[in-house]
């Protein structure tokens, strides 16, 4: 009790130091903004540093470059040469070696889609990129989630590292990477292996930590040596979770690539689309996005399917009879596009181009929808978007809400809210009671109306609550570095627009999921809904909403949700789907009702799952909240953006950072807090 | 698609004495020189142009895509070799410093005359009739106004990392107006586009020769009495409202790799020689934009058109 009293007790003197800072900032300029005369020059020296590298080491990054470039090249020149039949026959027959009738139509429709429409040759040129870039990341990422899995202390490095990898903007480090590898190809495929082996990692280190103890003891028993254990029991039964980090590798891989294309060399379905974007062509980029969706979708079965049929017995001479029809039937497809040129080379008057089309349709449903299309803006803008930003103090007016805020009704709100919180901690708990104080505050003076130091110290103090005095201080300094590196107004605006959006997808993405874990129909329709969704090139994320929506705050926010909503949707089933039979079965044994199941016994259980999809989620939203700069979102994205084109390594490096601070602060505290509850609730003792 | 086989026939024949004659001498090498392609179609049409006049010539030559600031470094290290349009009001740090350490150099201007102002779709002028002087800045803000700027008006500015110019200006003649980035021209294309076709009041950064001019009706904001332009950086940066001045319009530049000239001579002569103007830049973006014709075809058909020019340029290039 006496504890409670105590934090009580500090809860209610950090409101009282932000409202006196509040007050005090129209006389303290320094409480308002950081002095820029504090300002560390952390950023010059980082470009004196990347300089002096640039200057002596270029030749050997280049050299490296000159080697990597090669087998791109290769794959390339041989994908370019090979007539569309015979790549496409090759593929079809992949597919079907894989999984079956089923995938090689799906293959053939697809590759026959990418014919049709005139990307072919783009289509060759991603191709062969991704041919490199995937396996190279799922090996590194195997290879480091092994280690960390060996070695503790090498995990603690781990870790971080991938943190900062997820959430430092790739334009912050496409920057540092051409200038040191130079112009080309290269620069795409090592920036996607950086972006793309992270979840390989993840997912490598909790499937092998999961195996049950029972399975390496049964291993054990029957005398298996280290190597025997590691690769013939704990590999296989962690296959599941390999194969969704292979996924989800796979994914990023293609991402990245189409976003490494701003740089340009290489011809392929990204550059395709920006140039595409670029002329607001939106039926002609969705056409092109759409390969790129479809690649990855067949990609992505064909490779699990494979890894998924690797352990069946007795392929060996089914597998030798389709080398020999591969061989056989490209040869004779080769032969066949020598005769007949149409096989070889898709005529231009053949292709299908329905884009025209589309832009009329959008067009026309523009117009006729302005009116609701504003509506829903302007609603969004004034009692959403707005409070949180400058706060009701701001927001309200005649001309948003329709009044003016008048002193009677803030001392209505104050009271209001005094009595609510008062209440709420009378009937749930005292935390509960400050929750909502702290959060009256912030939407009354909004998130840029609050001094710097008492939002450091609102989240320092959340973070105690959560990991105790380590975590605190870790986050406070982590705030303070962005405070004095200049960054804190741009943070400010990234940490309200990226807040709401995660907020609404991660409820409204588990929501989803569990949904789909219960109902296997909606399951089917949501995963290639989730497919396209991540691996259609952000940029293709953002122009529908861009043509309904126009530049700014809004549209940005839509994006984020949108491609942030598929990690919470995926680990809430997964979590659900992936509890063991046996605990279900206990549940129904003694009576318990698919209520009582689902909110008793499968959520709590999947809890750890599900928050693993909010840490993701969290990552997701940040990593779209970077290029929602390319939209007009003011914050540190957009001085990240500004720092790639300014070519100022250190700025965009800082800002990058700061947005990794915030993103790892953000995922230690749900984390902790996930950690915390599963341990009150009597779980977790894994 | 008879007139075009035509127009390409009659290019060979046209180009192939040209590359008898001048086999002699060059190419100096035979390493490909690799043009930098960016993204919109004018760029397109002028790197083609010096590319396949190049070609004619006996040389190797490579189109390469590249972004905006990524070319630069692909040119200052020898990557990449010439690059024919350089706006040069629009430029990050990377081109300056390549420049001065001679990593990178500056051919001469390509002869396009492009122009970058505040610009409106015409049928504002009803709505707003201050327009197109630059007065309706003022008389005219709450026309502009949105609920994210308001009781500002909103104008669309050039994407952030293009430079902070446009807020910049309004911050000096002091508009009620906020400036809020564009994000990419295609982001700023759609919004504009979506304004258009809802006729609804909107008034952005853009710059011309541009396909859009083909497509819809739009003008220009006119600074001061005579709709003229800032002359030089001083009188963009010391303008009030009173004698509000409007931008320094770019140059347009061609630039090539700092080692060209001493590999390739001839090729540097020819391009040293070669200019584009904005008409016919204009005609064949919209033959391509527009009339949805193959890029190739039509660049195909102005070298046919055009023979006396530019075997002026080859011919200077071989002297």
């Amino acid at each position: 009790m006496a504890w409670f009293d105590r934090t009580a007790m500090l809860w209610l003197g950090a409101i009282a130091v932000t409202l006196i800072g509040v007050f005090l900032q129209g006389r303290l300029d320094w409480l308002a903004t950081y002095p820029e005369t504090g300002i560390l020059p952390v950023a010059d020296l980082l470009n004196a540093v990347s300089n002096w590298i640039v200057r002596h080491f270029a030749w050997l990054f280049q050299g490296m470059s000159a080697l990597l470039e090669c087998p791109i090249k290769g794959i390339q020149q041989v994908l370019q040469a090979l007539p569309w039949s015979v790549a496409m026959f090759l593929f079809c027959l992949a597919a079907y070696a894989a999984s079956g009738w089923r995938l090689a139509l799906f293959t053939l429709g697809a590759s026959a889609y990418m014919l049709v429409i005139g990307a072919w040759d783009a289509g060759m040129n991603t191709l062969s990129l991704v041919a490199i870039s995937v396996p190279s990341a799922i090996l590194v990422g195997f290879a480091i989630g092994v280690w960390g899995f060996r070695s503790r202390r090498a995990e603690r490095i781990i870790m971080p590292t991938l943190d900062i990898l997820q959430t430092v903007p790739t334009f912050a480090y496409l920057l540092p990477i051409l200038m040191l590898f130079g112009f080309g190809t290269v620069v795409g495929l090592i920036s996607s292996i950086l972006y793309s082996f992270p979840p390989m990692v993840r997912n490598t280190l909790v499937g092998l930590r999961s195996v049950a103890p029972e399975v390496i003891e049964s291993g054990l028993m029957a005398g298996a040596t280290g190597r025997q254990l590691f690769w013939q029991v704990r590999v296989p039964s962690a296959r599941r979770q390999l194969m969704l980090g292979v996924n989800q590798a796979t994914m990023a891989s293609l991402s990245m690539v189409i976003i490494a294309s701003v740089i340009g060399g290489t011809a392929d379905l990204g550059w395709e689309v920006l140039s595409t974007i670029r002329k607001a062509q939106f039926g002609e980029s969705l056409l092109v996005g759409l390969v790129i969706a479809l690649m990855a979708m067949v990609i992505d079965r064909v490779s699990s399917s494979f890894a998924e049929g690797s352990d069946r017995p007795g392929q060996t001479t089914h597998r030798r009879r389709l080398w020999l029809i591969a061989a056989l039937g490209a040869v004779l497809v080769y032969g066949a596009s020598l005769v007949a040129p149409i096989l070889n080379d898709w005529p231009a008057a053949f292709r299908f181009n329905p884009a025209p089309m589309m832009n009329e349709a959008l067009s026309s449903f523009i117009t006729t929808f302005r009116t609701q299309i504003e509506m829903v803006k302007t609603a969004a803008f004034y009692f959403v978007m707005l409070p949180a930003k400058i706060g009701l103090q701001g927001a309200v007016s005649p001309f948003t809400w329709g009044f003016a805020l008048t002193p009677l009704h803030q001392l209505t709100y104050a009271a209001g809210m005094i009595a609510l919180a008062l209440w709420s901690s009378r009937r749930g708990s005292p935390k509960i009671g400050i929750a909502v104080l702290i959060f009256a505050v912030i939407i009354y003076f909004g998130l840029t109306g609050l001094p710097w130091p008492a939002l450091i110290l609102i989240i320092a103090l959340v973070a105690h609550g959560i990991g105790g005095a380590p975590m605190a201080t870790g986050t406070a300094m982590g705030l303070l570095f962005i405070v004095v590196t200049g960054n804190w107004p741009a943070a400010v605006l990234s940490i309200y627009l990226c807040g709401i959006a995660v907020v609404i997808a991660f409820t409204l993405g588990t929501a989803i999921g569990i949904w789909a874990a219960q109902n296997d129909r909606v399951s089917a329709i949501v995963r290639p809904i989730n497919d396209t969704l991540q691996t259609m090139p952000l940029f293709v994320i953002l122009i529908p909403f861009v043509m309904v929506f126009k530049i700014g705050d809004f549209t940005a926010l839509l994006a984020i949700i949108a491609y942030a909503i598929v990690p919470a949707i995926r680990y809430g089933e997964h979590g659900l789907r992936g509890l063991p039979e046996t605990v279900i079965e206990a549940a129904r044994m003694i009576g318990a009702t698919p209520r009582q199941m689902l909110w008793q016994v499968k959520i709590p259980l999947a809890l750890p799952v599900m928050m693993l999809g909010l840490n993701q989620t969290i990552l997701h939203g940040i990593a779209m909240l970077v290029i929602a700069a390319l939209v007009g979102a003011a914050g540190l994205e957009q001085t990240v953006y500004i720092a790639l084109t300014d070519g100022n390594v250190g700025q965009g490096l800082i800002a990058g950072l700061a947005i990794a601070i915030i993103a790892i602060i953000a995922d230690r505290m749900t984390s902790g807090w996930s950690r915390n509850r599963q341990a009150a609730l009597g779980f977790g003792a894994r | 698609m008879f007139a075009t086989l035509r127009a390409a026939l009659v290019a060979t024949t046209l180009l192939a004495p040209a590359s008898v004659a001048v086999a002699q001498s060059v190419p100096e090498s035979g390493d490909p020189i690799k043009i930098v392609l960016n993204d919109w179609t004018g760029q397109f049409t002028s790197a083609k142009i010096a590319g396949e006049l190049l070609k004619s010539m006996g040389y190797t030559v490579e189109y390469v895509s590249a972004g905006a600031v990524p070319q630069f470094v692909g040119l200052a290290n020898g990557n990449l070799h010439f690059q024919p349009e350089v706006w040069d009001n629009l430029i990050g740090d990377i081109y300056p410093t390549a420049v001065a350490a001679g990593d990178i150099k500056i051919v001469g201007e390509i002869g396009l005359d492009g122009w970058q102002d505040f610009m409106y779709p015409a049928y504002l002028e009803e709505s707003c009739p201050s327009l197109p002087s630059y007065t309706a800045l003022w008389d005219c803000a709450q026309l502009f106004a949105t609920p994210e700027t308001f009781p500002n008006g909103r104008l669309i500015a050039y994407p952030a990392d293009w430079g902070t110019f446009d807020a910049d200006l309004i911050k000096a003649i002091g508009a009620p107006i906020v400036a809020v980035p564009g994000g990419s021209e295609g982001a700023m294309m759609a919004e504009f586009q979506a304004a258009y076709a809802a006729r609804q009041p909107i008034v952005m950064r853009w710059w011309a020769p541009h396909w859009i001019f083909a497509e819809h009706d739009l003008k220009w904001i006119e600074w001061g009495a005579e709709g003229r332009s800032c002359t030089d950086a001083t009188e963009a940066e010391s303008q009030t409202k009173d004698t509000a001045c409007g931008f320094v319009q770019p140059n347009v530049l061609k630039v090539a790799w700092g080692g060209f000239e001493g590999k390739w001579p001839g090729a540097f002569k020819m391009l040293t020689a070669m200019t584009i103007t904005n008409k016919d830049q204009n005609a064949m973006i919209l033959e391509i934009d527009q009339k949805g014709r193959d890029l190739d075809e039509v660049v195909a058909e102005w070298i046919a058109n055009n023979e006396p020019t530019w075997k002026l340029w080859i011919e200077q290039a071989l002297q």
